[in-house]
């Protein structure tokens, strides 16, 4: 517990962006002199990851998490602050690190177009010097696992985006690294597909206890795979623990959605037995949705079971999607 | 009315190139560079070869810079509108590379016309002064007395030279539609290249080639012989009918790749 | 950082997708044949059954077959190769593996070029066959040939790596590839044998580097080089190619570093 595999102190990635400002004077006066703003992406963050965790990265389109992801990578240097990974300074880019870690980028893909995957695999694996026994266990592994089949053999370019994405994270994994960062892995894939590809993330990390770093836009991905979630927005890191905490936290509501019997005889107004900061947010035919402070909670339902000809009634959480958009709306939390 | 239309919507076209090529300002200057520079090394190559012979097979410096010149200036033509409109086409990442034809095919205005004057460069302008330059260099040099016939003897030549070029690319064009993947108009630039020089020079069965089978030589060399007077009448009539044949014929085999495609993409 | 096992299983894999794609290739070897090609037509009909400055026709023949063969294994791809890398954000994945990225260059490069060849030493033979060239070939020439060949190719790629590097600050260095072009067309053998240039040309054609990306090694084999001709193009190639590398050095590791901080 004392020796976090990750430790990120004080990260911050200033972007310096040139302006280009439209008319023709404009842009000949910028040929003397470049104008450039100074477009902070990442701001002061810190955090540490232990080995083995499963951590994901929430933030609106724009807000960071790929940056971070980046700096960590090794890819982008920060303006300032400092990260470790595995004791090594990832923008050193030492062949050390690099063997140590993978990323699999979603809109990007380092599999060779018109050879084979398990052509493209071979390659990967004379350039991460895995030994050829080994990289047949991995690859018999990881393709049963994936349920692959004859995929591997088959010229990239004949592939579904499915299969593609299978395929990627085979030859991420070939060289067995400490670290995965997995920047929107999802991305364009049907739901069956994100299902599957997540049980199989879930399930590596299990076997072989892989750090796994996950960015994504589908809600779905990180809750179902990160047990904790770094939540980031306009470059600062404005929660850092679990999913359902952020919800407890940020939106101390419950949802009681009810089913009401429309015949019955008796149905005095709801309004009158909600109590203070109770509000009714949707009526439908037969049915209302009342959003409740979450201490009232159980009070409420047994008053309204009593009270109301119910026919139907589930307690929920407010869903995490309205949640994090209404921090994005509001930029605080 | 429909006579006019084709000239309505051919100004329609250059207006819009106009426009798109007036928005890249750096891509003047690069591209003004690369004309000063084909130029220099066209002019530099015959000035080469000439300061070591005085002639090579009966062609001496200011005949061969006439065939320059007209290479040049019929290059220009070239890249006026047929090579723009045709490469969208049939050329690299052209609409039938990308897949995307359907969308031409789909306009109620004639394929082949579209397909001909849809894109104008017109910078090649400056191509053609240059082309104009070397030409007039070489008419200085032969000290020939440009008579007024000579004049309109040319000219006439030049307009063959562009028809004849016309239908070449657009026969090439052409193939695509019966081998997508392979860019013809490449082969076309190889044997368009040694149009450089009189066909006279090469040996043979090449001149044969370039003469007959794809006339690239009978494009430079007759005009340059048109402006140095030694045009029999035969030969420009000859011309004439080649290159109206040719228009014909590759618009005939335009249209028949045109239905085999229709035909054939699902 | 060096990783010969992983360059050596990515230039066989480049090769095999390439080889897919041969007819675009083999055209592009084509276009590329065509300029030396017309030279050697016109040259060698202008000399006709006699010498033009010295060289008879089968030797203008011979010249410019060589000509063709050392263009193919010399010619610069690295615009395509490492150029666009950098402009279409696909460096970044190269930086992600342990091996430093001209693996991947050059991957493409000797792949690219055993294509190309293909297509090339079979026509070229067949041109010869045709056009009977005229070479007289000493031992010593022939020995001095390789290194002088070699150092053409190194110099070459060395050049065409750096002027692409310039991706990292620039999506325009058209202006300087149009400039070389030319400058590749008439000062490395291609319009004229050097020997046959005007002698302001001619002083020039031996000062720059691009005389020894293709001409150099082709004048050393046709025998067109005293001893003292040897020893200083040979001194000038190495020469170039020392200031290539340091302007590559120099350009990578700022380029580099402008690219992880500006993001590719």
């Amino acid at each position: 517990m004392s020796n976090p595999q990750i430790v990120v102190s004080n990260l911050s990635k200033t972007y310096r962006v040139p302006q280009r400002p439209p008319g023709f004077w404009a842009a000949v006066r910028s040929m003397a002199r470049r104008v450039t703003q100074d477009v902070p992406a990442v701001c002061d963050v810190s955090f540490t990851i232990e080995a083995g965790e499963m951590v994901g990265f929430l933030g609106p389109n724009g807000a960071g998490k790929t940056t971070a992801l980046k700096m960590l990578a090794g890819l982008l240097h920060p303006t300032s602050g400092t990260a470790t990974v595995d004791g090594f300074v990832p923008w050193e880019r030492e062949a050390a690190y690099l063997k140590r870690i993978s990323m699999v980028l979603g809109n990007k893909s380092q599999l060779m177009w018109d050879i084979s995957p398990l052509d493209t695999f071979r390659v990967l694996a004379e350039i991460y010097r895995v030994p050829p026994a080994e990289f047949r266990t991995t690859v018999d592994e990881l393709a049963a696992l994936l349920d692959m089949g004859e995929l591997l053999t088959k010229p990239t370019r004949n592939l579904s985006l499915g299969e593609r994405m299978k395929c990627e994270l085979v030859a991420a994994l070939l060289h067995r690294p400490a670290v995965m960062f997995l920047d929107e892995p999802t991305l364009g894939l049907d739901v069956s597909m994100q299902r599957r590809l997540r049980a199989f993330i879930a399930e590596y990390n299990r076997r072989t206890g892989a750090t796994v770093i996950l960015t994504s836009h589908y809600m779905a991905d990180v809750a179902e795979l990160c047990p904790r979630v770094l939540l980031i927005h306009h470059g600062q890191l404005l929660y850092d623990g679990a999913l359902r905490g952020l919800g407890e936290r940020l939106a101390p509501f419950k949802l009681i959605r009810l089913t009401l019997d429309a015949g019955n005889g008796r149905s005095p107004e709801p309004d009158a037995l909600l109590p203070p900061g109770a509000e009714i947010v949707a009526r439908e035919n037969g049915g209302l949705t009342l959003r409740v402070p979450r201490a009232g909670t159980p009070d409420l339902t047994a008053r309204l079971l009593s009270a109301l000809p119910v026919i139907d009634l589930s307690v929920e959480d407010p869903p995490i999607d309205a949640v994090i958009d209404q921090i994005y709306q509001e930029g605080a939390v | 009315m429909t006579m006019l239309r084709p000239l309505k919507l051919t100004a329609l076209f250059i207006g819009a190139s106009a426009q798109h090529e007036l928005a890249y300002r750096a891509n003047f200057w690069v591209s003004l560079l690369n004309s000063a520079l084909n130029f220099g090394t066209g002019l530099l190559g015959v000035i080469v070869l000439f300061e070591q012979v005085e002639s090579v097979r009966g062609w001496e410096f200011a005949q061969t810079l006439a065939v320059l010149g007209v290479y040049m200036t019929v290059s220009a033509l070239r890249g006026l509108f047929i090579s723009p409109s045709l490469d969208s086409l049939a050329g690299m990442d052209g609409e039938i590379w990308r897949g995307e034809f359907d969308f031409t095919l789909l306009r109620p205005v004639d394929t082949q016309f579209v397909a001909s004057v849809r894109h104008w460069r017109l910078f090649s302008l400056v191509d053609l002064l240059l082309g104009f330059v070397v030409l007039g260099v070489a008419v200085t040099q032969l000290a020939l007395p440009m008579t007024l016939a000579h004049v309109i003897g040319f000219v006439l030549t030049l307009l063959i030279s562009g028809m004849l070029l016309y239908a070449i690319l657009l026969a090439f064009a052409s193939l695509t539609f019966w081998s997508p993947g392979f860019l013809f108009g490449w082969v076309f630039d190889g044997l368009f290249q040694m149009a450089r020089y009189p066909v006279g020079l090469y040996p043979g069965v090449l001149r044969l080639v370039l003469t007959w089978i794809v006339p690239v030589g009978v494009i430079t060399t007759v005009p340059a012989r048109a402006l140095s007077g030694d045009l029999p009448p035969a030969l420009l009539a000859g011309s004439f009918a080649l290159s109206v044949a040719a228009v014909l014929g590759a618009s005939v085999l335009f249209r028949t790749g045109l239905r085999r495609y229709a035909s054939a993409s699902s | 950082m060096t990783n010969h096992r992983g360059g050596w299983a990515l230039i066989q894999a480049t090769w095999l997708s390439w080889m897919q794609y041969r007819s675009f290739f083999f055209l592009l070897a084509f276009s590329w044949m065509i300029g030396p090609l017309i030279y050697l037509l016109v040259w060698s009909t202008a000399a006709g059954g006699g010498t033009v400055g010295g060289f008879s026709r089968g030797e203008f023949v011979a010249y410019y077959l060589i000509l063709i063969l050392v263009n193919q294994l010399t010619i610069s791809q690295t615009t395509w190769t490492m150029g666009e890398l950098i402009h279409n954000g696909q460096l970044n994945r190269l930086l992600l593996y342990p091996m430093s990225p001209v693996y991947n260059t050059l991957a493409s490069e000797f792949a690219g070029k055993a294509v190309y060849m293909l297509f090339v030493v079979p026509v070229s033979g067949g041109l010869a066959l045709l056009l009977r060239p005229e070479l007289h070939l000493t031992l010593a020439n022939g020995l001095a040939f390789l290194p002088a060949l070699a150092l053409a190719w190194a110099l070459s790629f060395t050049w065409g790596y750096w002027i692409s590097l310039l991706a990292f600050w620039t999506t325009r260095a058209d202006a300087l590839l149009t400039v070389e072009y030319s400058l590749l067309f008439l000062l490395a053998g291609q319009v004229a044998p050097v020997a046959l240039l005007p002698d302001a040309l001619q002083v020039v054609a031996k000062l720059l580097p691009y005389r020894y990306m293709i001409s150099f090694p082709v004048e050393v084999i046709t025998g067109q080089l005293d001893g003292a001709g040897l020893l200083t193009g040979f001194a000038l190639q190495i020469g170039w190619l020392v200031v290539a590398l340091a302007i590559y050095r120099f350009l990578w590791r700022r380029g580099v570093r402008r690219y992880t901080a500006i993001g590719g």
